[in-house]
């Protein structure tokens, strides 16, 4: 008989039985007990960190922890196999974060604007609510002798005499279920149409007048984060609203390690399965928030990256991946909520907004329809930064965009101390000119235990403007502070001493975390200036830049100028779009023109791919530098520098570099 | 009507960058156009030629051995050689003998060479480390101090030592080549570096990195070229330093200069095959925009100065 342990996970109380031998994180992932695991269980990340506080397990040694670690029982889960019952403690910095992002305040950013609601409005053109499905009321006439039409025929007639609806297609279910529901309402019924842009269908039949309760789900399915609103369809309202981390982040923290999981075996029904339980719960909170009933809601839109309405849609996502990049379809048809294990109420059909390229997805169309770019003359360019830097350049005439992999550095993966913007992160960083001493304030204003993209953006460009690294993002050992040294890694910057920091580890930013941050935001530069280039433009005559993402929202503007990440184009004509995913969503579950804009957007809009382009590299190169090779391309930066330097000789520089002879 | 030849006006113009002091200066760079395009602008100083001289040789194949005589062993006497005999418009002296790979010699006992060197001939001299990042460091420091007022050209800077390099030449009025490996943006990021780091523009060199003929020379053009471009057309500041082309050391080392007529006696006469691998290989940069060309043997020297003076009409 097969031998089995029992492991309980602390601080979650949970347990789980399994066969000895098995994977810790194996483990984990089967009892739900949620352990951060970026490499997908290669042990090269490190995350994984758990306390075996009892029992006997087996561990492969890893360089990641050290002799005295391992001494106090600290272990990778992924490296590691159970061999006896177990007690373990998941430590803070190896747990995800709570969820007290999503109630956090939007910060005003310290530059730049914030799209308000009358900007949109501005922005838009003229569009009515007129949403894609439609609830009818009829009371149709009993049949007689005369009068002996099938039911079906009778509500086609009803529809199309009441509501003008001609042609309606009557959904099979609703077909069986016709009959009984028509007698037992006394013909007093309420027919759901859906306008599929090719035909009418009857999705849906219900007892009585039901018009006024009808609502719509807008769902934003982000690689980390999945937003979703509740739409009172009759008043245009958002009537709730929620946010959770995509399960599937569990599986793997960016589309390709998704995308190869899901290629092994079950793993895309595994994948699906999970997206769709993390919508239903978002659903179901959306309906207990709004007090409302399931059968209220008629459709829902989604925007997600290719990838993400690949595996939601459970379309296969190999060929993403490999050259030439062939996504299985960028329009997608409307499709019964039910088919993709979605059972809300009958009949509850899902758009998806269609996708430009494997890498430029229904999430860049529908910030496109959000952000009114399709309805301006201005030369906009939209950047949405995650681990694929998203761009768009265009107006109303035309639209060139591309993806460029920036990789995870932003969201915290490649850097020692990264993390994503939960409780405990750090998010703003100042450095003390005089004394290199930091200034930081976490999420949630708890102890530090890493540090998020924004902290990491800020923390760069103060670094760079007090001289503690170069413009090749080395860091000057020289300085008369401690908070700076080398080690056999290469050297680094203490930015936050163990004693003060939650996870008792010195938080620090080291020359190899510089140093992919630096390949970030250079490859986000070169995408940038690729599109300019090949229209044969230049940053100069960019109109207005609209910074998307979550990210967005907590990025100072003027520090990723001074690291060169953004084009230094004066700060008044950057804005911030915030969610443009989910407003996309909004905007075309509300009304069927705004959607078909959105196809149309789609459709328009011409990508660029960068792998097949000779100038990339060129361009990349000259920005792997603080702010970059080409430093007239950034006038404000070269004035703060000129200044500083100004400073600095004062101070008796030039004196100092004689002492060295 | 007659027709005129359109001319392009470059916006920007190489620094004029003087090396050595007093008597011996020499100015390189200055000019205003692409390397002898001179209907379009004018070149004030012909590219130099420098002769490769070195503190410490092993064995050199034949063709050079011949030349040398019996200075091989003698750095101050090969130099007046050089310059006297020769004909070089400067002295390269590569500093062997410091090589911690190798002899791994004191900086002090090659400083005292430098100087020995330096008065002996009448010439600027350009003082080279082996590319180990500390040893050159230590060299560029000892050698600067040392040599105060002289205005030599040290090197090579690193993007990993250039602070260490660059800080002794700044105080003590030395000249620096930065040397990048054949990159255009790498040349100019580090020249961005030693700027920053007080060193004046004008007294800074860029030193590409050279392929010989066959071996990555085409490259070398290239990138060459497209600083000189950047220059002139762009008016890039931090491309606009005069260009140096350490040829000599690349092109000896090739199979095709320094096989012998035994191995491979298709090839014919040895000597001649190895002066015209380094020549054709300074033609080329030449025309690529080096402001400086190092070069080993007589010959070579003698052919690429008679090629300079030919093309500057």
């Amino acid at each position: 008989m097969e031998e089995t342990c029992r492991v309980l996970f602390l601080p979650d109380n949970r347990y789980i039985v399994v066969p000895r031998g098995e994977n810790l994180l194996k483990a984990a992932m089967d009892a739900d007990v949620h352990v951060n695991a970026s490499c997908g269980g290669s042990g090269s990340c490190g995350k994984c960190r758990v306390v075996v506080e009892e029992g006997e397990v087996e561990r492969e040694p890893n360089p990641k922890l050290s002799p005295e670690e391992t001494a106090k029982g600290y272990a990778l889960a992924c490296q590691t196999r159970v061999l006896s019952d177990l007690r373990v403690r998941v430590p803070i910095e190896s747990r995800i974060g709570d969820k007290r992002i999503f109630e956090r305040r939007e910060p005003v950013p310290a530059h730049g604007h914030l799209l308000s609601a009358a900007d949109w409005e501005k922005r838009l053109p003229h569009w009515e609510l007129n949403p894609s499905t439609c609830k009818v009321h009829l009371v149709l006439p009993p049949p007689t002798l005369d009068d002996n039409v099938s039911d079906a025929e009778r509500v086609k007639r009803g529809l199309a005499m009441e509501a003008g609806l001609r042609e309606v297609v009557i959904d099979y279910p609703v077909l069986q279920r016709l009959p009984n529901m028509l007698r037992q309402s006394d013909w007093d019924i309420t027919v759901t149409v859906l306008d599929s842009g090719e035909e009418l269908r009857a999705v849906r039949i219900e007892q009585g007048d039901t018009t006024k309760r009808q609502s719509a789900i807008a769902i934003d399915v982000g690689t980390t984060t999945i937003s979703a609103e509740l739409i009172d369809l009759r008043t245009g309202e958002v009537t709730a609203r929620a946010s959770d981390y995509n399960a599937q982040v569990a599986f793997g923290e960016d589309v390709i390690t998704r995308i190869i999981y899901a290629t092994r075996g079950t793993g895309l029904a595994k994948l699906q399965s999970v997206v769709v339980g993390t919508i239903w719960n978002l659903i179901k909170t959306l309906v207990e928030q709004a007090g409302i009933e399931y059968c209220n809601i008629t459709h829902l839109v989604v925007a997600g990256n290719t990838t993400m309405t690949h595996l939601l849609l459970g379309l296969n996502p190999k060929y993403i991946r490999e050259e030439p990049y062939i996504p299985s379809a960028t329009f997608f048809p409307w499709i019964k909520c039910s088919d993709i294990g979605l059972r809300i109420a009958a009949g509850v059909y899902l758009y998806a907004i269609p996708c430009v390229a494997s890498y430029v997805g229904g999430d860049i169309v529908a910030g496109m329809l959000a952000s009114g770019i399709f309805n301006t003359d201005k030369l906009t360019l939209y950047i949405d930064i995650g681990t694929n830097g998203e761009m768009v350049l265009g107006n109303r005439e035309w639209m060139l965009s591309c993806s460029c992999s920036a990789g995870p550095a932003f969201e915290g993966g490649g850097v020692k101390h990264g993390m994503r913007a939960t409780r405990g992160a750090i998010e703003q960083v100042r450095i003390n000119p005089g004394n290199y001493e930091p200034m930081i304030i976490t999420v949630g204003n708890r102890k530090p235990i890493g540090i998020c993209g924004s902290g990491l953006i800020d923390a760069l460009s103060e670094m760079f403007m007090t001289g503690i690294i170069n413009e090749k993002g080395k860091i000057n050992t020289d300085l008369p502070t401690d908070r700076v040294r080398a080690t056999e890694g290469g050297a680094e910057y203490v930015l936050v001493r163990a004693e003060d920091s939650a996870t008792r580890r010195d938080i620090v930013i080291t020359e190899v975390d510089i140093d992919n941050l630096m390949r970030a935001k250079a490859a986000v530069y070169a995408g940038i200036e690729i599109l300019l280039s090949s229209v044969d433009m230049d940053v100069s005559m960019i109109d207005e830049l609209l910074i998307a993402g979550a990210f967005g929202r907590y990025l100072e503007v003027d520090k990723a100028v001074n690291i060169g990440l953004l084009p230094d184009i004066g700060f008044e004509k950057m804005k911030f779009v915030g969610n443009g995913s989910l407003l996309g969503a909004h905007l075309s579950a509300l009304s069927k023109d705004m959607l078909e804009k959105a196809n149309e957007i789609a459709r328009q809009m011409t990508y660029l791919e960068l792998s097949m382009n000779p100038a990339f590299m060129e361009h990349y190169l000259s920005a792997l530098f603080f702010p970059h090779t080409n430093l007239d391309a950034f006038p404000s930066v070269k004035e703060k520098l000129e200044a500083r330097r100004k400073v600095r000789y004062a101070g008796g520089e030039a004196a100092t570099a004689r002492e060295v002879g | 009507m007659a027709f005129t030849l359109p001319t392009e006006t470059a916006k920007g113009k190489i620094r004029e960058v003087e090396l050595g002091a007093g008597e011996k200066a020499r100015k390189v760079g200055g000019e205003t156009c692409l390397p002898f395009y001179l209907w379009e602008g004018e070149m004030p100083n012909k590219p130099l030629v420098a002769a490769e001289v070195m503190d410490e040789v092993g064995e050199l194949v034949p063709a050079l051995e011949k030349a040398l005589g019996g200075v091989k062993d003698d750095p101050v006497a090969w130099a007046k050689k050089a310059v006297e005999e020769w004909g070089a418009d400067a002295v390269f002296l590569l500093l062997t003998s410091t090589d911690p790979k190798g002899t791994d010699a004191p900086a002090d006992q090659a400083a005292e060479t430098v100087l020995k060197v330096e008065e002996a001939v009448k010439v600027p001299v350009i003082v080279y480390g082996t590319e180990d990042l500390e040893k050159d460091a230590e060299i560029a420091r000892v050698v600067s101090t040392k040599a105060e007022g002289r205005n030599l050209l040290i090197g090579p800077a690193k993007e990993d030592n250039f602070k260490k390099v660059g800080a002794p030449a700044i105080g003590y009025k030395q000249t620096v080549a930065g040397m990048t490996p054949i990159d255009v943006n790498l040349a100019k990021q580090l020249n961005i570096l030693l700027t920053n780091l007080g060193m004046e523009a004008d007294k800074l060199i860029i030193d590409p990195t050279t392929g010989a003929l066959g071996y990555g020379l085409e490259y070398t053009y290239s990138v060459m070229e497209r600083l000189k471009i950047a220059a002139l057309f762009q008016d890039d500041s931090m491309t606009q330093m005069p260009m140096l082309a350490n040829i000599g050391f690349q092109a000896w080392k090739t199979k095709e200069a320094k096989s012998s007529e035994e191995d491979y006696p298709e090839w014919g006469d040895p000597e001649k095959r190895g002066i015209m691998w380094e020549t054709v290989t300074a033609v080329a940069l030449l025309l690529a925009g080096a402001d400086i060309l190092v070069l080993r043997h007589p010959e070579s020297i003698r052919l690429v100065k008679q090629l300079i003076a030919d093309l500057s009409g």
